[in-house]
């Protein structure tokens, strides 16, 4: 049983730009295949970094997807997150006239903001002094930008709502999309994450210790942290009596979900409060842990998320741990895509009946105890009925989503 | 088959607690000073680091977190999250903090940014291209770069373990908070939560806004954070009860492709919403709180939003005019305005909160005088 409400929320549309390939055809054959979407850096000078890696999405043409924007007055995140929601929205055959005469908005999720804008503002101050920043950049730079993007590609005048929460917002998003459709505040929302690769998150992550010597590596013996990622993530949530009558394909009811904050400590993870979270998950969308088919993992790749995190799932799920992987293990961190990527995974796992897969695996670390299947290597074929999506976040925040086949 | 379906009615949100941090100083009753004929405040230098535009400042007096907080583990918190702590500390002296676990798990957090510590982030960019390496970045500092560092420091500090959440919507960032605020508490979200909106100054924004020509001559730039705690309407006396909250986007191509409306449309479109779902007539609305003030372009689109959606415009409330343009903040402190003029036995009962941007963002909050 779904959270009492009015309306049952389902997901019809799927919308991926991202360092495994555009395209939610393209991005699941690659993540059944465990491809590597990380490579040298491109975007800015790594002169002097010591890692050289990250998940960026070189083939992204925003033009050869867009239909409304203009490329150059937006910034790289606020593309990445229109054209994933472009995508979506044609995935789903929903007529865009439907779209955009109803209470339609966006909430999209995000870490950094348009923080490849802000590195170009931060650059023209290092040369010219602060009086001379480009107004064009600086109309660009707001976090606000990208979900308004969202909203001016597709013609909508609900929500424009950014919700820069981190590294869960996407899933956040997805929750607050979910709740504003269920409640009857809108009839069609996407909900989605975007961010960019850029120097300052690459540089932070570093001074924190937690980037990766090699690859990423989840759930290894061996795993040394992230490699950076960026990308767009776009889902379209639909009332499903909707979806029903216009026939849509339907990927997953969205049967509930729990956000909650360690209140404890800005970047270390809380296994309690992790494992209360799921708790409130199950309970909010009225599953049992044994319902559970596969979990896509929040998955960071370093030492203290995946122990921690697996301590959490343990503590909920005995000895029984259903399949936990981690997609971050192709794609990098993308920061506030990266639930919203998982999302979209969860939703292709329930489609086409597998399990995503952990890539770079080489030992699974005994660390971690009995019983943990990551899915190492490729995607396995599995009858998958309900899923949980994970993403946490600088500053305590977990937010879990549950999805489901549809019954 | 349409989807199109009538937004349901709201019920009251009861606001009892609130916590100020203005140029004007600490609480409502200062602002409600401020707000006085004749009660201006003097200009400021710009806190931090640089110079500023000509353009007259009014920053938080005198602010220093280790007043409030004492110097433990202050030390690296920015000046954005050291603002909405001390607006978040003030609102849950006058209500008490959560003390058992259930009360910890069902109060939560939503604040209002569009940028975060612009402070923080820059000083770090610059500690990367003028630092001998580029990865040699304070890591104490690096957390304070994500824009939920406020609101997470926020539950760390007062073990708020409940829904914690940032938004970011330009103008109307602080009416998105309140509207997400307002719809999480009606699914069930939480039984408690501090929403309300923060803004810092720094020179680096400070610039941005003289280069985006958006704002007039005679426009400040200010600060503050002002947060106010809502729950249910129950035992405690309520400063204001929050109605409907509505926003909406009409910006960029969203008004061709969408139903072609203007800022001043949209905002209308948006009041008439509100009132329609709080059950309030517009001739009822005695307190219009604007946010674009000194706005080029935008001033006159507000106004007008609302003289189309109320067939007049009231003596309208500008807490911009006093405290300067506030930007993420300034829908939280033009709620302040009202409640700081309602305490001081001014104003009428029912009160209209808008917000408009150059982005296209327009947002309406409705308020009733308890």
């Amino acid at each position: 049983m779904p959270e009492p409400s009015e309306r049952r929320v389902v997901i019809t549309g799927l919308g991926a730009v991202s360092p495994v390939g555009i395209g939610v055809d393209v991005f699941t054959s690659a993540i059944r295949e465990g491809r590597n979407g990380t490579a040298e850096i491109r975007s800015f000078d790594t002169t002097g970094f010591p890692s050289r890696r990250a998940g960026e999405v070189n083939d992204f043409e925003p033009s050869e997807i867009l239909s409304v924007l203009r490329p150059d007055e937006w910034g790289r995140s606020a593309l990445l997150a229109a054209a994933a929601a472009r995508l979506a929205v044609r995935d789903s055959e929903l007529d865009p006239a439907v779209l955009s005469g109803a209470r339609s908005g966006s909430i999209i999720g995000t870490t950094s903001g348009e923080s490849r804008v802000v590195q170009d503002l931060a650059e023209q101050w290092v040369v010219d002094g602060l009086k001379n920043l480009d107004p064009a950049l600086v109309r660009q730079a707001p976090a606000s930008q990208i979900a308004n993007a969202v909203n001016s590609e597709l013609g909508l005048t609900g929500d424009a709502q950014t919700i820069p929460t981190a590294c869960s917002a996407s899933n956040y998003a997805l929750g607050y999309a979910y709740d504003m459709v269920r409640s009857g505040e809108a009839d069609f929302m996407l909900a989605g994450g975007a961010d960019a690769v850029n120097r300052l998150t690459h540089a932070g992550f570093y001074a924190l210790g937690a980037m990766a010597e090699d690859l990423p590596r989840p759930f290894d013996a061996n795993r040394s942290g992230i490699l950076t990622g960026e990308g767009g993530a776009a889902l379209l949530l639909e009332p499903l009596d909707h979806a029903l009558a216009r026939g849509a394909k339907i990927y997953a009811e969205v049967l509930g979900y729990a956000a909650n904050c360690d209140a404890e400590h800005m970047v270390h993870p809380d296994a309690v409060s992790i494992a209360e979270c799921i708790r409130a998950a199950h309970r909010k969308a009225g599953v049992a842990p044994e319902q559970i088919d596969y979990i896509c993992a929040h998955g960071t790749g370093t030492p203290t998320n995946d122990a921690t995190e697996v301590q959490a799932v343990r503590e909920v799920f005995g000895d029984r741990m259903p399949p936990i992987s981690s997609i971050k293990s192709m794609l990098g961190h993308t920061m506030g895509a990266a639930s919203g990527f998982g999302a979209i995974a969860c939703c292709m796992a329930l489609q086409e009946g597998f399990l995503p897969p952990t890539a770079n695996v080489q030992q699974v670390d005994p660390a971690l105890g009995e019983g943990v299947d990551c899915v190492p290597g490729q995607g396995r074929a599995a009858k998958v009925e309900i899923v949980q999506n994970h993403g946490f976040a600088f500053g305590g925040n977990n937010v879990i989503t549950i999805l489901g086949r549809l019954a | 088959m349409t989807a199109v379906s009538a937004p349901p009615a709201v019920t009251p949100l009861a606001v009892v607690g609130c916590g100020v941090v203005s140029p004007a100083g600490y609480g409502l009753a200062p602002l409600a000073e401020a707000l006085r004929p004749g009660g201006a405040l003097a200009g400021t230098d710009g806190p931090g680091v640089g110079d500023y535009p000509p353009r007259v400042i009014h920053a938080v007096p005198d602010f220093r977190i280790a007043d409030h907080l004492g110097r433990k583990g202050t030390r690296y918190l920015d000046r954005l999250t050291s603002l909405a702590l001390v607006a978040c500390k003030q609102a849950l002296e006058e209500v008490g903090a959560p003390e058992t676990d259930q009360q910890r798990t069902r109060t939560g957090v939503v604040l209002a940014t569009n940028t975060g510590s612009v402070s923080s982030h820059t000083s770090l960019l610059r500690q990367s291209y003028e630092g001998d390496k580029p990865y040699l970045l304070n890591p104490a500092e690096f957390p304070n770069t994500v824009m939920n560092c406020a609101a997470g420091q926020v539950a760390i500090r007062n073990k708020l373990k409940g829904l914690n959440a940032t938004v970011a919507g330009g103008q109307a960032a602080a009416l998105s908070a309140f509207r997400h605020a307002r719809i999480a508490m009606s699914v069930g979200r939480a039984d408690r939560l501090l929403v309300g909106g923060a803004e810092e100054l720094n020179a680096p924004s400070a610039w941005a806004w003289q280069a985006s020509g958006a704002l007039g001559d005679q426009a400040s730039l200010g600060e503050g954070c002002a947060v106010f705690v809502v729950e249910e309407p129950g035992e405690r006396p309520a400063l204001a009860h929050l109605l409907a909250c509505e926003v909406g986007y009409h910006g960029g191509s969203a008004s061709s492709a969408g139903d072609g409306r203007t800022i001043s449309g949209g905002l209308a479109a948006c009041i008439t919403r509100a009132l329609d779902r709080s059950g309030v007539r517009p001739e009822e609305v005695d307190t219009v709180a604007l946010g674009a003030t000194h706005h080029l372009g935008l001033q006159g689109s507000e106004e007008h939003g609302v003289r189309s959606a109320l067939g007049r415009l009231p003596e309208p409330v500008r807490a911009g005019a006093v405290l300067g343009e506030t930007y993420s903040a300034g829908g939280a402190l033009q709620l302040a305005a009202v409640l700081a003029l309602w305490q001081s036995g001014q104003g009428g009962t029912t009160a209209l909160i808008t917000s408009v941007g150059h982005d296209g963002n327009v947002g309406a909050l409705v308020v009733r005088r308890p």
